[in-house]
């Protein structure tokens, strides 16, 4: 089974019981994990050696703080991951482009729509966004105009 | 932005785009070239920017269907599916069974007639005219019949939480199984005129291949990937609404070069049609929507990933409710934004020739990159 074995990869990375098997019929995924912002490259060094592509990379504005979330998924079994990562406001994340090249336009958004650094990121800067743009839209203070 | 990396004496910046016939968009590529070939290339997005994932923070659930046919307008039905079925899992609204047949046939429709687009635009981005006179007028077949059903041609909106409005008439069917015929009778013309082109084959054959390794680290998915020999389709891999009960196939590649990708997408036209014409036959009598679905939705606490299988790839929608009647977060995983951050790693290199044949292969809509 492979969620099994995604949860025995990662629990040394994570600690025990931040990875656990979830309601697959009522979340659409298999794993969900809870990082640490420090450990996000082993984690993604550990699902990309077990072939998994990352599928989406977003943030979720919960006012007090942030969340960055992760999806992982495999072209070979069914076996969605998610890895939701607490972020204070005002800290950073370390990137993960220099192990999953794709990442690299997923944190560009993130950064430009919150404002959220991700360190070690070879080339941050706005990807939609104009290149002057210094607001971020979906942080949930910003008000669109009507 | 281009010169802060500072002109090497040799080389030179040639715009691709924003305004090229061959983005389909407008999607501008800063090429850094040394005489013909290609020494980097930098997609510049984001010109069709209309903040999709902000305006669902701001609509109700109801109120933000209309955005789900203007993310990507040539499936756009898959992108309805997708939306209606993430708010349905987190409300628990169960589709009736019949509903779920007619999304199928519709949706399976619509993937043809993006196929067709592609096929056509692809084909006068290489300097072949004729092709797309015929596609079009197949794919003319695809919007009648659809129109009679949606009341549109593109950005359709169609399918309702708990079901679909209007349910399908004997004219629509018979439509339908005539239109089946009449592709079915074209793929002789169509591999005569394009696929046995030798032209065709030298500008395609070996250019612009996609290692599986590469696809992997970019997570592209869709028609791209499966040239490259690996059989990824959430039709199957993840099976969702009915598709499980039909009988298909998914076409791969396997060299993953533009040929392969080309001939995935001419088969798997034949394959949405073998999926539409048992879905005909099997087509259940029964409701068309589910009963009792509130008018001021409110689903309970919690998030959801669902993915569909465009077009173009996978297309997953990542919805967060906080039990209020509009979303708390919307992330619309679109396929074409992994798909095109690959490009760079496959047109350097090339000729600018080459890249154009590549870049439409990827089979890109700029404005759902963009959302």
């Amino acid at each position: 089974m492979p969620a099994q074995t995604v949860i025995e990869k990662l629990t040394p990375l994570v600690g025990p019981e931040k990875a656990a098997l979830v309601d697959y019929a009522a979340t659409g995924c298999h794993v969900r994990v809870e990082a640490q912002p420090e450990q996000m490259p082993a984690v993604a060094a550990a699902m990309l050696a077990q072939k998994f592509f990352l599928e989406s990379l977003t943030a979720l504005d919960l006012l007090e703080s942030f969340e960055v979330v992760y999806h992982f998924a495999s072209y070979d079994e069914l076996c969605r991951t998610v890895v939701h990562v607490p972020l204070p406001v005002g800290t950073e994340v370390p990137t993960l482009s220099t192990i999953y090249p794709g990442a690299d336009w997923f944190e560009r958004e993130v950064f430009e729509m919150f404002g959220i650094i991700f360190s070690g990121h070879p080339n941050l800067k706005n990807l939609i966004l104009p290149d002057d743009a210094d607001f971020h839209p979906l942080l949930k203070d910003f008000v669109a105009s009507s | 932005m281009m010169l802060e990396k500072g002109l090497e004496e040799k080389t030179f910046y040639l715009n691709l785009g924003p305004q090229h016939p061959s983005t389909h968009g407008v999607l501008r590529i800063v090429l850094e070239m040394d005489g013909e070939f290609i020494v980097t290339a930098d997609p510049v997005i984001g010109y069709g920017h209309r903040a999709h994932e902000k305006m669902a923070e701001l609509r109700t659930y109801q109120q933000y269907l209309p955005n789900m046919g203007r993310v990507d307008y040539l499936h756009a039905l898959a992108y309805n599916q997708c939306y209606c079925m993430a708010v349905e899992k987190l409300a628990g609204i169960v589709v009736p069974e019949r509903a779920e047949f007619i999304r199928v046939i519709t949706s399976e429709l619509n993937r043809i007639s993006s196929h067709l687009l592609w096929f056509g635009a692809y084909l006068l981005d290489l300097g072949a005219f004729t092709p797309f006179l015929y596609c079009f007028d197949d794919r003319e077949q695809i919007l009648d019949l659809l129109d009679r059903l949606t009341g549109s041609r593109l950005t359709y909106c169609f399918y309702r939480f708990g079901g679909v409005p209007v349910d399908l008439d004997d004219d629509f069917i018979a439509g339908c199984r005539a239109f089946i015929q009449r592709l079915r009778s074209r793929w002789d013309d169509y591999d005569n005129l394009v696929t046995k082109n030798v032209i065709f084959i030298h500008r395609t054959r070996d250019v612009g291949i996609l290692p599986p390794d590469l696809a992997l680290r970019y997570g592209v998915t869709g028609p791209t990937l499966r040239g490259s020999g690996i059989p990824y389709d959430i039709r199957k891999s993840e099976p969702f609404s009915v598709y499980p009960l039909f009988d298909f196939e998914i076409p791969t590649g396997e060299r993953g070069d533009v040929m392969d990708r080309y001939l995935v997408r001419l088969r798997e036209m034949e394959q949405s049609l073998r999926i539409i014409e048992q879905a005909l036959d099997k087509l259940p009598a029964g409701p068309i929507m589910a009963e009792k679905v509130p008018k001021r939705l409110k689903p309970p606490e919690g998030e959801v990933y669902i993915a569909v299988e465009t077009a173009r790839g996978e297309f997953g929608i990542y919805l967060v409710s906080k039990g209020d009647v509009k979303p708390y977060r919307v992330k619309l995983r679109v396929p074409c934004f992994s798909n095109l951050s690959v490009l760079p790693e496959l047109i350097k290199d090339t000729m600018v020739a080459d890249a154009v044949a590549i870049l439409g292969s990827i089979d890109l809509v700029i404005p759902e990159i963009d959302r």
